[in-house]
């Protein structure tokens, strides 16, 4: 990788691009939410595009948590609540902690979510090959099941891409191949992925019927639930963790940082889900269910810092491939910031195509278009994340402190009940790190999130 | 210049078929659809008697529109033209109509050198369909078939004969079924899927192949279906390899009374 | 306690038994100080067998997370052609 830097370079000095016609006005690698974004934007404007996934059907080895904010999609898909195979739309959502005995959650129930149906429960395997239905509806030629092996590259411009020997050629190669972007890092566009970046995320589904589910989260027929939890009580690990209700099954895993596990160094990945899903509070959620599929897919969360350059000559990057994702302990969002992403690359292609220019200097819209939604303005915001993210006390000495709190206060003993200031004061004091560390740290984390 | 023809079937992948605890029937609801996996290894065998030979392969199904998808795949791996054979007035068929059907599309395209068959489909499992079509063109036939050779004016095939390998000398035109693993399949490409997608398939439908109504289709279908019984999972017992376990073996068959 | 290879189990894979998409280096591996990958493959694809590593490629559901965890270049990985690997039903 020493050349790296040189790579860049070479490719993003603005140079034409010789004579031939090439075969597609933009070819996207990766059906993804992305990858299917942007063919669905670049096709319904009329241009000639191919996109191309090594899963038939095309999104058949994607996995999310998943709940989809579907603002940007209405503006592709403006029927996509009613047409899209969604399982429930979200208005209860929960964020909490869980310690080694208790969970301590804030249950938010709302009208406003409800009003719009903005926010659904996905299972990728079903949303995507929906998706990339419809970039075959608007005119994009669709290939399952091919994985593309290389990009081809000539005069220091991405011209095509590479498949069992053949090169099919494009003005312009859109990049979605989702976070683990052999492609992108092989040609050098960007960096070989590090621990700091990356969270592996363990899932199950676990098949529940709708009744039980409406029953237990007191749901209506289409309503949802989505938690979201911190933890840091299984096994001397600080993870993350999500629960959240389809028609009939629950979504449910962990999200654990690459530098935690290494750190660790002695934790199955595949057995913390399974400490997960004994934990006491969440037990009795999924009893009586059974798991019907297991998987697990990486997710990047480096936050701006590892967003690399977006585009060049005659290529872009794209969604999880470009780390355009978010997450921060209470929300983990990608796919949202993914078809962002693919709207944005596939108008900037359009601009490009106009002006009959796919240089790095005519492609530059896309950053522009990206940097005034809220994809890359958040990402910009929350640059500090990480330190609120992965700072241990986040897992263990706050959770601690609140439910020793709580226990004061609500646990009767039979013994003299104490004023709450001073409850607070006595938890405080029997933290492990200094009072006033404590409250400059808090400040931080306030600070920074 | 070889004229070849293969014919396919779109079945419901067999991992995904789950039997219902309650009725014990087959749910295919959740099936994803596939080539009959040893249709798979006809069209390789196709693709290798044109490697060497040359000539035009045509993918065949008989099956609703969405088995498109099947043909292109097929066309993704090499081959050059599909063909999707499909109305309503064939819908229903069993075994005896769709021989006679896929026959009468094999005339209707002006016949063949050789057509292949797989030697079963892994969602009813007859193996009738291929030996029909033969029978219906009046075609020489081998099944069970592992490889196929060309050496003017006969196609020489190798047979499977469990234990030992059978090899014919067929005349032309000839039907060979080929079996499950014969033969390591090879990829498609993007370069051919693209092209095949491009060029799409054609339709025949009955208007071209002008069949009696009454011997096609559910009509022309002589099978009745009286009874479905579901079997009982058989009993595992595990044990291990060799004779360590024998004395196990031989009770557990003592207990279920299969020998005495 | 569910076990992993029953978890496992309720995955869909269209193996490709002619390309095993991930290989390692065992003369790597026989050198390494972690053997971190055991820790992070959520698929039990690296086991250690009295000290030694067994990487097994039919089970990976292609996450990327071993082309990470191992730092020593042991690793080669590539995803599998032509849709072989994991299919998802649910995802
Ligand atoms: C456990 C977990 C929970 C998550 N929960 C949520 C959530 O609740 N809400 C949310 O918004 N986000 C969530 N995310 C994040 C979200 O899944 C991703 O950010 C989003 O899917 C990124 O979309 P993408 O199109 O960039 O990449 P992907 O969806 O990964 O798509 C990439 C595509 O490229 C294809 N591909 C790759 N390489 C090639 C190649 N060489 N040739 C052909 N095709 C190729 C792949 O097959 C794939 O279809 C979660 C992620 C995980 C792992
Ligand atoms: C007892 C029984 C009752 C049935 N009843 C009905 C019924 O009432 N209604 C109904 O719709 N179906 C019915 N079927 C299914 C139907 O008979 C078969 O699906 C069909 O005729 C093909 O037979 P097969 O799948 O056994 O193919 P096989 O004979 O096992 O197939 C051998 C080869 O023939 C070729 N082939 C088979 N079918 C096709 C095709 N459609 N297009 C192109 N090539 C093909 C392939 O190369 C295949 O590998 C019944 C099947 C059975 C066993
Ligand atoms: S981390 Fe790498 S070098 Fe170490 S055992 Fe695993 S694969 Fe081998
Ligand atoms: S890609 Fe993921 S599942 Fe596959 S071997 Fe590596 S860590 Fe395991």
């Amino acid at each position: 990788m020493a050349n790296f830097k040189e790579n860049i370079k070479r490719i993003n000095s603005s140079e034409s691009i010789s004579g031939r016609m090439p075969d597609y006005d933009a070819i996207v690698v990766g059906a993804g939410n992305a990858g299917s974004a942007a063919a669905i934007t670049m096709a319904s404007k009329g241009l000639n595009v191919l996109l191309v996934d090594r899963a038939d059907p095309p999104g058949a080895k994607n996995l999310s948590g998943g709940v989809l904010w579907g603002n940007d999609l209405a503006e592709i898909l403006p029927k996509w609540q009613t047409e899209a195979p969604l399982e429930r739309f979200i208005d209860n959502k929960k964020i909490g902690f869980l310690t080694e005995k208790s969970s301590i959650v804030i249950d938010f129930k709302t009208e406003f979510f409800r009003d719009n149906k903005i926010a659904h429960s996905v299972l990728r395997a079903k949303f995507d090959p929906w998706m990339a239905k419809k970039a075959k509806e608007a005119g994009a030629l669709v290939i399952p099941g091919i994985t593309v092996e290389s990009l081809a590259i000539e005069d220091r411009t991405v011209v095509g891409i590479k498949e069992s020997g053949d090169t099919i050629t494009a003005n312009v190669v859109l990049l979605a191949e989702g976070v683990n972007p052999r492609l992108s890092i092989e040609a050098g566009l960007r960096k070989p992925l590090q621990d700091r970046e990356l969270s592996v995320g363990v899932k199950e589904v676990i098949k529940l019927s709708a009744q039980k589910i409406e029953d237990r989260f007191n749901l209506t027929k289409e309503s949802g639930m989505a938690s979201e939890y911190i933890v840091g009580s299984l096994g001397n690990l600080n993870i993350g963790a999500f629960f959240y209700t389809n028609k009939e099954s629950i979504s449910l895993g962990i999200v654990s940082p690459m530098e935690e596990l290494r750190r660790n160094g002695v934790t199955h990945t595949y057995d913390l889900i399974e400490k997960f899903k004994s934990h006491p509070s969440i037990a009795p959620l999924i009893e009586g269910g059974t798991t019907i599929e297991y998987g697990a897919h990486l997710i990047p969360e480096g936050g701006i810092d590892s967003v690399p350059q977006l585009y060049g000559n005659g290529y872009m990057l794209l969604g999880d491939a470009a780390g355009l994702a978010f997450s921060n302990g209470l929300v983990l969002q990608g796919m949202n910031y993914a078809i962002v992403s693919g709207i944005k690359a596939g108008e900037a292609v359009a601009e490009a195509k106009a002006r009959n220019d796919f240089t790095a200097k005519s492609l530059a819209v896309y950053e522009q278009k990206l940097g005034s939604t809220y994809a890359l303005k958040d990402l910009k915001t929350f640059k500090d994340i990480r330190k609120v993210t992965n700072n241990p006390k986040m897992y263990t000495v706050y959770p601690q402190l609140l439910e020793g709190i709580l226990l004061e206060t609500l646990w009767e003993r039979g013994q003299p009940k104490k004023k709450t200031r001073d409850v607070i004061g006595e938890a405080a004091s029997k933290l492990s790190v200094g009072k006033v560390k404590a409250l400059t740290d808090l400040y931080g984390i306030y600070r920074r999130m | 210049m070889l004229k070849i023809a293969v014919m396919i079937k779109q079945v419901p992948d067999s991992q995904d078929i789950t039997i219902d605890p309650v009725t014990k029937t087959l749910n295919r609801s959740q099936a994803r659809n596939v080539v009959n996996p040893p249709d798979v290894n006809a069209l390789e065998a196709a693709l290798l008697l044109k490697d060497k030979e040359g000539g035009e392969i045509t993918v065949i199904t008989m099956g609703p529109p969405m088995a498109d998808v099947a043909l292109l795949e097929c066309m993704g791996r090499g081959a050059d033209k599909g063909i999707l054979v499909t109305d309503r007035f064939f819908a229903g068929a069993d075994t005896w109509p769709t021989s006679y059907t896929l026959a009468s599309t094999a005339d209707y395209l002006g016949g063949f050198d050789i057509i292949f068959c797989g030697e079963e489909t892994t969602d009813s499992s007859t193996g009738h369909v291929g030996p029909g079509i033969a029978e219906f063109l009046g075609y020489q036939q081998a099944t069970y078939v592992n490889k196929v050779e060309y050496e003017e004016p006969f196609f020489i095939a190798e047979r499977d004969i469990e234990g030992a390998t059978e090899t014919l000398r067929i005349g032309k035109p000839a039907v060979v079924t080929i079996t499950l693993n014969a033969n390591a399949p090879r990829n498609p490409t993007l370069k051919k899927k693209i092209e095949a997608y491009k060029k799409g398939i054609t339709i025949v439908a009955n208007k071209d192949l002008k069949l009696d109504p009454a011997c096609i289709g559910l009509k022309g279908s002589p099978t009745i279906v009286k009874d479905m019984k579901t079997v009982a999972d058989p009993v595992k017992t595990p044990v291990k390899p060799g004779i360590e376990e024998l004395d196990k073996v031989i009770s557990v068959l003592v207990e279920r009374g299969i020998v005495k | 306690m569910i076990d992993i290879k029953e978890k496992l189990g309720t995955i869909k894979y269209d193996v490709d038994k002619e390309y095993p998409h991930i290989t390692v280096d065992d003369a790597i591996c026989a050198k390494c100080p972690h053997h971190f990958c055991v820790m992070a493959c959520p698929a039990q694809c690296y086991t250690l067998q009295n000290g030694k590593l067994l990487f097994n490629y039919e089970d990976c559901v292609e996450c990327g997370t071993c082309s990470v965890a191992c730092d020593q270049g042991s690793v080669t990985w590539h995803y599998p052609k032509a849709g072989k690997g994991v299919v998802y039903k649910q995802g």
